[in-house]
């Protein structure tokens, strides 16, 4: 039966082959190379549709940045889509929108990445002005000039999705505390004081010190092949010399344990519904990759969606929470909080539930875990490296921000192989050793104000 | 521009034998495709033996099934004082069918490594689902109990009473949430598509009443259905029938007028709030999407405020100016709320200063209309960004689903950017003058606001 549903199927793509159709299942394993001036490139092939998602990731971020010069990294990248030497200001942008593509940026502790999604036969116009503003962006001095206004713009970025937002008020501060004395310490955005103290000048400094082509790399996914992408790229990228300033240094460091217990909260009116979150000792894939591996699994055996312990127990047994979750933050490259919350079902106090978490909490990692369970959250994980595959840009922002804290690509590959391979022991393992008796954490709680309700 | 193909996609009826339906012994129902052969993908028309109406685009190259069912009853046809009620049935699709239980039913879903879940927006209630092509019989299985027999358990059903309780006491201080009602008080406190959740609906909403009440939401004379990925049409055509054969074959008839549009409020609505920003936002009615002027306004619109970073209202507030980190505009065409309406933020102090700057934008557009030159490179965006609505299986999906929920054939796909090429200067510069005067506009600031003249 099957045999000849097959048949069917193949008659009919032979007779009405389409673009789509025609395409061979198994051709979409990225790879990569590296340039002459030490530019990296990937090239994830999707031949799905004639569109590409051009990328280039700059190894700076919030991490690198020099005392009370928070933001400028996020900063700078707004900056980026002003005036060249050949493009006006916002020229970039319009083009790109002229050739009915789209452009944008993203800043993260740990890189900066530039990128534009545009039908396929446009990559050269798109590798061509990036390669432009890496080397002859101007830095717009004037005291009314327009890297003054992008610092307004950046501000106001800051009230929209911090100061305005409670609980991103809390996070932060968690965070910050979680990340003392490390360069992760201040959020990507910068402190609101010190984005204004900003300068062209420092904008100039940041610029001349970190784009340059050894310190970036190249993510072309699309409909696209290895041999057209190095051709390009040797056109446009690979004239470009390197500054030598860079050198591959990093202001990455390990991150020390939590040395103390510890406790804030964030009252605001705003808030009408109170939530409890700690911040655990965590770890990094790039740092600890089959610990990490071992806790992602054991964090979705222990909180992670509707089937996890803790929702189960909390939300479904004892109606105490309305949410009840842990994750770790593992994808950067020093090592990152596990976060354990809960949020309370209407008239339980915060105390109480955090009590009642907290006992939960032993009581599994008392009792161990059930073998199905870890299987099907593993599977789970694994399946999930599938879905995504259904994304060109997801595939190169999940590869690009990858290869930019220092992973390898093979690994990324490996992954759905190596998360199937985590025991339930492991698992156990892992959030044994988070959760332990004597294990330090922050306490932070969202509450509503005094005098609100 | 390359892949964009100038001619119509090409329509071929073609008869498939079904050679499972043969092998099997069972009757040969043959299953009338009809192919429409477009620029971006093939969409594959058809009816199931079962009556249900299917748009597929096959695509073989990721192992996975993107699944998009629809029907056009949405929140707004909740009894009256059962508000909640239509979104409790959709909650409830995917906690426990037959003889699995809301735990059970998840475990079953990562099992299969399957999402399935449904949502009832205002007027339509969606179900969704993404599986592996590996395990397409249990998947499709799992979904068709949850149509046939879902259980409405106590625990579940608490669980979104609890969860519907809080959202309402959390809405009270959200930005957004307050801004949309003082818009709908201030323009159309009537129309049911204000209808919304209250502690009373709640605390006489029941798993029975839910369980009775699927059978007029979801039914089968009602559905429509988009599938795009590894699955051909028979199979597919199969596996529907199947999963939908424990719907009931009528269901509500739904029969609501679209949204009137009450006098513009003259000046700035203030919603106060401790907030470091404001939230601003201004509306004017506008028509639905099978209007003439609705592709014309669209085009304008992406001149105006819609285009993105380099759209004028964002050029000259965000980038010229410092004020917001983003302001947009849309023009919104549905079934019921026609409307264009924008947003943006800005710190307190400048409130005042950002709605003079909206209003002078919208004058200028009343008055001078849009440049030969914006009219072109707006055109050529909305031309050529098309295919990138249509870079993952379940983006398709949902663009598919778009298409048949305002009634549109899918050769709408390839006639689209002709229409949009077709719009004239003069066309839109008309309905420029027309639509876009700031008398037209209520505004609405969510914040502390300085500067707009009041006391307040």
């Amino acid at each position: 039966m099957k045999f000849f549903r097959k048949i069917t199927h193949f008659l009919l793509v032979i007779m009405l082959a389409s673009p789509m159709s025609a395409q061979a299942r198994d051709d979409w394993t990225p790879v990569t190379f590296e340039l002459a001036n030490g530019m990296d490139v990937v090239v994830i092939p999707d031949h799905r549709v004639p569109v590409v998602t051009h990328m280039v990731w700059y190894r700076v971020g919030a991490v690198d940045e020099a005392e009370n010069k928070s933001g400028i990294a996020h900063l700078f990248e707004h900056v980026m889509f002003k005036a060249t030497d050949d493009l006006e200001d916002g020229e970039f942008g319009d083009t790109v929108s002229r050739l009915g593509g789209q452009s944008n940026a993203f800043t993260s502790w740990d890189y900066t990445a530039y990128f534009q999604r545009v039908a396929s036969d446009h990559l050269p116009l798109m590798m061509e002005m990036e390669a432009e503003r890496m080397t002859d962006l101007i830095i717009d001095d004037d005291p009314e000039g327009s890297f003054i206004t992008e610092r307004d713009v950046v501000k106001e970025e800051r009230r929209q999705r911090i100061e305005n937002n409670p609980s991103a008020l809390l996070s932060e501060a968690a965070l910050s505390r979680f990340w003392q004395g490390h360069p992760y310490e201040i959020t990507i955005i910068g402190r609101m004081d010190e984005v204004e103290a900003l300068t062209p000048q420092d904008g100039l400094d940041f610029y001349r010190r970190y784009y340059s082509p050894e310190n970036a790399i190249l993510v072309v996914a699309g409909d696209v092949t290895a041999n057209e992408v190095r051709e390009l790229a040797q056109i446009y990228y690979e004239p470009i010399q390197p500054s030598g300033l860079v050198n591959g240094e990093r202001l990455w460091q390990p991150v020390a344990p939590l040395q103390e217990t510890t406790a804030l909260e964030h009252r605001d009116s705003k808030v009408r519904q109170p939530v409890w979150y700690r911040y655990y000792n965590g770890t990094s894939l790039v740092q600890n990759r089959d610990f990490a591996l071992a806790l992602q699994v054991g964090l979705d055996v222990l909180g992670g969606g509707a089937t996890s312990l803790l929702f189960q127990s909390l939300v479904e047994d004892k109606n105490l929470a309305i949410a009840v979750g842990s994750y770790g933050y593992d994808f950067l490259h020093d090592e990152g909080p596990t976060i354990i919350y809960a949020t309370p079902a209407p008239g339980v106090q915060l105390e109480a539930l955090e009590a009642a978490v907290m006992a939960e909490v032993r009581h599994i990692l008392d009792e161990g875990f059930n073998e199905a369970h870890v299987a099907r959250v593993r599977n789970s994980l694994a399946a999930n490296a599938i879905y995504k595959r259904d994304s060109q840009y997801s595939m190169a922002r999940d590869i690009g921000g990858w290869v930019a804290i220092d992973g390898a690509l093979q690994t990324f590959l490996d992954y759905p192989d190596d998360v199937r391979a985590v025991t339930a022991d492991q698992a156990l393992a892992a959030v044994r050793t988070i959760f332990a008796d004597d294990a330090h954490f922050i306490t932070a709680r969202l509450l509503p104000d005094e005098e609100g309700q | 521009m390359a892949l964009m193909r100038t001619w119509i996609g090409i329509l071929l009826s073609v008869m498939i034998v079904s050679a499972c339906d043969i092998a099997s012994g069972e009757d040969s129902d043959a299953l009338d495709i009809t192919i429409h052969d477009g620029d971006f993908f093939r969409i594959q028309e058809f009816t199931t033996p079962g009556g249900v109406s299917v748009w597929l685009v096959e695509e073989p190259s990721i192992p996975i099934v993107s699944l998009r069912m629809a029907w056009e009853v949405g929140a707004m046809s909740d009894p009256e004082g059962q508000e909640g009620l239509g979104e409790m049935v959709a909650y409830m699709m995917n906690e426990g069918a037959g003889e699995l239980d809301s735990r059970a039913f998840f475990e079953r879903m990562e099992e299969l490594n399957l999402s399935f879940g449904c949502q009832a927006g205002a007027g339509v209630t969606y179900c969704s689902a993404s599986m592996l092509s590996l395990t397409l019989d249990e998947g499709f299985d799992l979904i068709g109990t949850a149509f046939a027999d879902p259980r409405f358990d106590d625990g579940p059903v608490e669980r979104f009473l609890r969860e519907q309780s809080v959202w309402l006491e959390s809405s009270r201080t959200d930005p957004d949430y307050l801004s949309a009602v003082a818009r709908e008080t201030a323009l159309y406190p009537d129309h049911p598509v204000v209808r919304e959740v209250s502690e009373d609906s709640l605390s006489v909403l029941t798993g029975a009443m839910g369980r009775s009440y699927k059978d007029k939401m979801l039914s089968r004379d009602g559905v429509m259905v988009t599938v795009v990925g590894d699955v051909d049409a028979e199979t597919l055509a199969r596996q529907i029938d199947r999963v939908l054969s424990g719907l009931v074959e009528v269901g509500l008839d739904v029969d609501i007028a679209p949204v009137k549009f009450g006098t513009p409020v003259s000046s700035p609505i203030i919603v106060e709030l401790p907030l470091a920003q404001s939230l601003i936002t201004f509306t004017a009615p506008s028509v639905a999407r099978e209007h003439p002027d609705f592709l014309t306004l669209q085009v304008m619109n992406y001149v105006f405020g819609g285009g993105g970073y380099n759209a004028r209202l964002n050029q000259k507030l965000r980038v010229e100016e410092g004020l917001t980190y983003g302001v947009y505009s849309g023009v919104y065409g549905g079934q019921y709320l026609r409307m264009i309406s924008g947003s943006g933020q800005t710190k307190n102090a400048s409130a005042g200063v950002f709605i003079d700057g909206i209003k002078q934008q919208l004058q200028a557009m009343v008055d001078r209309g849009v440049t030969e030159t914006e009219l072109s490179d707006v055109k050529a965006y909305l031309t050529g960004s098309y295919a990138l609505s249509f870079d993952t299986n379940a983006k398709i999906a949902e663009r598919m689903m778009d298409i048949r929920l305002d009634g549109r054939p899918p050769e709408y796909f390839e006639t689209r950017n002709q229409r949009i090429d077709a719009v004239t200067l003069e066309e839109v510069n008309r309905v420029a003058a027309e639509y876009m005067s700031p008398e037209r506009f209520t505004f609405v600031v969510v914040g502390q606001p300085e500067g707009l003249g009041g006391p307040d």
